[in-house]
C-alpha cells in the first residue's frame, strides 16, 4: 500500500534517476531570476548541453502552434520565440526524459497534449483578463500535472490501476487516487515540485489546481490553472477518457476568485472562448506528435 | 449604382451581384417585424437566394416586385418565404456529445431529482425541429436508455417547427442514406422499416412518441402552452434572430423549463449576452444551459 509518507522516499531518489537530466535544476532556478538576470547565451548553453532534448527543443519551437518557423539553432529559437518561453519548453522536454518510454501509466502524447493544452489555455486566458505575466502562466499551466510523472515514476502499477479506473467509471483522476493510493498527484507533485525548488507560485498551482473551491487566500494562479485545466479536460484535452461532468465554470469558486482580482473576465464570452480551444485543438496535437510521439530511431542534432 | 431590373433587359435569377438591392433590405425588415428571423448584413446573400427561388416560382424579375407581391399577399406568401429560409439540412444522431452529456451527467441528475418526487416522466421538446432527424434521434436514445437506467419512465417528445414543409416531411419520417449516416444498422434494424429501395421509415412505436405541432418561437401565446419541459434543443434557430428576438425567446425558454431542466443549442452557438438566467455549462465536447433549481447554492455543481 501506497502512502504519501510511504513514497517520499521514493521521490527523494528520483534525483539519482540516471534520466533526470542535469539541467534541470539549473533551469527551474534560471526559470525564477527576473527576466533581466538571465543571459541569453546561459539559456544556449543548457539547451544545448543533451542533443535529444536540444533537438526535441528545437521541434517544440518549429512546430505549428508556435508559428511554424524554420529556426535551426537554439539562438534564433529563442530570438523567435522569448527566452522565457524556450525555458519552459526545454523544462517539458526534460521532464519528458526522465520518464522511460516503458513506464509511462497514461501515455506520454495523451500527458503532454494535456499539459501542453493548459498551458496554452492558461496563457491565453492570462492575456485576455489581464494577468501581469502570461509566461509564468504557460509555465503554471505545463507543470501543473507534475504529480502524474511522480506517481508513474514512484508507483507505476497502482497508478495505471487508478487510470483505469477512473476512465471505466468516467471520474476524475484525482478522486480515484485519493481512494487508491491514499493521496493525489497534487500532493506528490508538490514534494517533487519542492525539491526541485520551483518557484513558491508554481508549487501551490501544483499542490491546489484540483481543490474544489481554490481557496481564497491562494494566488490568482492558482485559479487560472484550475479552470485552465478544467476546460481542457472538457475539450478532448484531458487525461483521455471520458469524464462525466457538467461544470458550471462562471459558478465556480476558482471564477469568482479571479474575477475579484481581475474583473474583465465577469465579461468574458465563455462559450467563444471554449470554441476557440477547438480551434487550436489540431495544432497541439500535431506539436505533441512532433515532439514526444515516440520515435523509433530520435534523430538529434 | 447599378439599376436593376429597368424593364428593357432580360429577367435573370438574381444572384450575389443583387445582394445590394435595397428591396432585400426591405423584405428583411418584413420578414423581421413579422417572425423574428434577421439576417444580418453579411446574411443576405442566403436570403437573397431563398427569395431567388420564390421571384423564380412565381414568374417575377426583379426583388423589387417580390416585394410588393409579399406585401400585398403577405401571409400566404411570408409562410413560403419562410419556409425556403428555415429549411436546414441535419442528419441523426449529428451531436454525439450532446447525447454523451445526457446520458452520462444529465440523466443521471434528473433520475435522482425526480426520482425522489416520484415522478418518472421527461417531457423533451425539439424546438425547431427541421425534417425530424432530431426529435427521432432523441426518441431513439430514450427507448435505448430505457431499456436501462430508464426503465418504467415514461416520456414524451414535443417536436415544433415554423416549416409546414419540414413539418409534413417529420412527420412522414422517410429518411434516406443522409440523413441515416451516422445511424447504426442496429439502430436501423429496430426503429426503422424499409420504405423503398433508398429509403428507411421511421417505425409506428418511434413516432408514437412524437407530437409534431407548427409553433413560431415569437408566438408568446404558443410558448405560454409549453411549459413543464426538462430538456429543451434549439440548434440553429436563434442564429436567424436579432437580439431582442433572442431575448424573448430565451426568457420563454427559461420559464418552459422545469427547475433543473436544460436548454441545448447548435454547436457553434451561445447565449452570450443574450441570457443570463440560464447557467452555461460545460461537458465534454459541448455547452448546455442550466436553469437551477430553486434554492440553488452550490456554486460550480450542477
Amino acid at each position: 500500500m501506497n502512502t504519501l509518507e510511504g513514497i517520499r522516499p521514493k521521490i527523494k531518489a528520483l534525483e539519482a534517476m540516471p534520466t533526470v537530466p542535469a539541467i534541470v535544476m539549473p533551469l527551474t532556478a534560471m526559470l525564477q531570476l527576473p527576466p533581466e538576470q538571465v543571459k541569453m547565451e546561459k539559456v544556449v548553453e543548457l539547451a544545448s548541453y543533451d542533443s535529444t532534448i536540444a533537438a526535441q527543443c528545437l521541434r517544440m519551437a518549429n512546430s505549428p502552434l508556435f508559428g511554424r518557423r524554420n529556426t535551426e539553432t537554439v539562438r534564433s529559437a529563442i530570438m523567435a520565440l522569448g527566452l522565457k518561453r524556450i525555458q519552459a519548453i526545454l523544462l517539458g522536454c526534460c521532464l519528458n526524459n526522465i520518464v522511460p518510454p516503458d513506464k509511462w501509466a497514461m501515455d506520454a502524447v495523451t500527458f503532454w497534449r494535456h499539459s501542453m493544452g493548459c498551458a496554452l489555455v492558461c496563457s491565453k486566458m492570462a492575456k485576455m483578463i489581464g494577468y501581469p505575466d502570461p509566461e509564468k502562466a504557460y509555465l503554471a499551466g505545463l507543470l501543473h500535472d507534475l504529480g502524474i510523472l511522480v506517481n508513474t515514476l514512484t508507483c507505476t502499477e497502482d497508478f495505471r490501476k487508478c487510470i483505469q479506473q477512473a476512465s471505466e467509471e468516467h471520474i476524475a483522476l484525482h478522486r480515484v487516487e485519493a481512494g487508491h493510493l491514499g493521496f493525489t498527484h497534487s500532493q506528490s507533485g508538490k514534494i517533487l515540485a519542492e525539491q526541485w525548488r520551483f518557484s513558491p507560485e508554481v508549487i501551490e498551482v501544483i499542490e491546489f489546481h484540483h481543490e474544489d473551491g481554490v481557496p481564497p487566500d491562494k494566488q490568482p494562479l492558482v485559479s487560472l490553472v484550475h479552470l485552465g485545466d478544467l476546460l481542457c479536460r472538457l475539450r478532448d484535452l484531458g487525461y483521455g477518457y471520458y469524464e462525466a461532468m457538467g461544470v458550471d465554470l462562471a459558478g465556480d469558486a476558482a471564477w469568482a476568485t479571479l474575477v475579484e482580482h481581475y474583473p474583465t473576465l465577469a465579461q468574458m464570452d465563455l462559450a467563444r472562448f471554449t470554441m476557440d480551444i477547438d480551434a487550436v485543438m489540431d495544432e497541439i496535437v500535431a506539436t505533441v506528435d512532433a515532439v514526444f510521439k515516440p520515435r523509433p530511431a530520435a534523430a538529434a542534432r | 449604382m447599378t439599376a436593376v431590373g429597368t424593364g428593357t433587359e432580360k429577367a435573370t435569377s438574381p444572384t450575389a451581384g443583387d445582394v445590394k438591392d435595397p428591396a432585400y433590405l426591405k423584405i428583411r425588415d418584413l420578414i423581421y417585424q413579422t417572425s423574428g428571423i434577421y439576417q444580418s448584413e453579411e446574411k443576405l446573400y442566403l436570403l437573397a437566394s431563398r427569395c431567388a427561388r420564390r421571384i423564380s416560382a412565381l414568374k417575377l424579375r426583379t426583388p423589387a416586385e417580390y416585394l410588393q407581391y409579399l406585401t400585398s399577399r403577405r401571409d400566404d406568401e411570408l409562410r413560403l418565404l419562410l419556409n425556403e429560409i428555415t429549411i436546414g439540412e441535419t442528419y441523426m444522431f449529428r451531436s454525439p456529445a450532446q447525447l454523451e452529456a445526457l446520458r452520462n451527467v444529465i440523466l443521471p441528475q434528473l433520475i435522482t431529482a425526480k426520482s425522489a418526487l416520484g415522478f418518472k416522466r421527461l417531457r423533451v421538446w425539439s424546438a425547431g425541429c427541421s425534417t425530424g432527424e432530431e426529435p427521432y434521434t432523441l426518441a431513439m436514445f430514450l427507448l435505448e436508455e430505457s431499456e436501462k437506467r430508464l426503465a418504467g419512465w415514461t416520456f414524451d417528445i414535443t417536436a415544433t417547427d415554423l416549416n409546414d414543409n419540414s413539418l409534413a416531411t417529420a412527420k412522414a419520417g422517410i429518411y434516406g442514406e443522409y440523413a441515416l449516416r451516422s445511424t447504426s444498422v442496429l439502430l436501423r434494424e429496430k426503429y426503422f422499416k424499409v420504405h423503398d429501395e433508398n429509403r428507411l421509415q421511421v417505425t409506428d412505436q418511434l413516432k408514437s412518441l412524437i407530437r409534431f405541432d407548427r409553433v413560431n418561437l415569437n408566438d408568446d401565446s404558443k410558448m405560454l402552452f409549453l411549459k413543464g419541459m426538462d430538456l429543451i434543443f434549439c440548434c440553429n434557430v436563434l442564429i436567424y434572430f436579432d437580439l431582442a428576438s433572442k431575448r424573448k425567446v430565451t426568457q420563454h425558454f427559461h420559464s418552459n423549463l422545469l427547475p433543473g431542466g436544460y436548454l441545448f443549442l447548435g454547436h457553434a452557438e451561445s447565449l452570450y449576452q443574450v441570457d443570463d438566467k440560464l447557467h452555461l455549462i460545460h461537458f465534454p465536447g459541448t455547452i448546455g444551459y442550466w436553469k437551477p433549481p430553486i434554492g440553488h447554492t452550490d456554486k460550480g455543481k450542477p
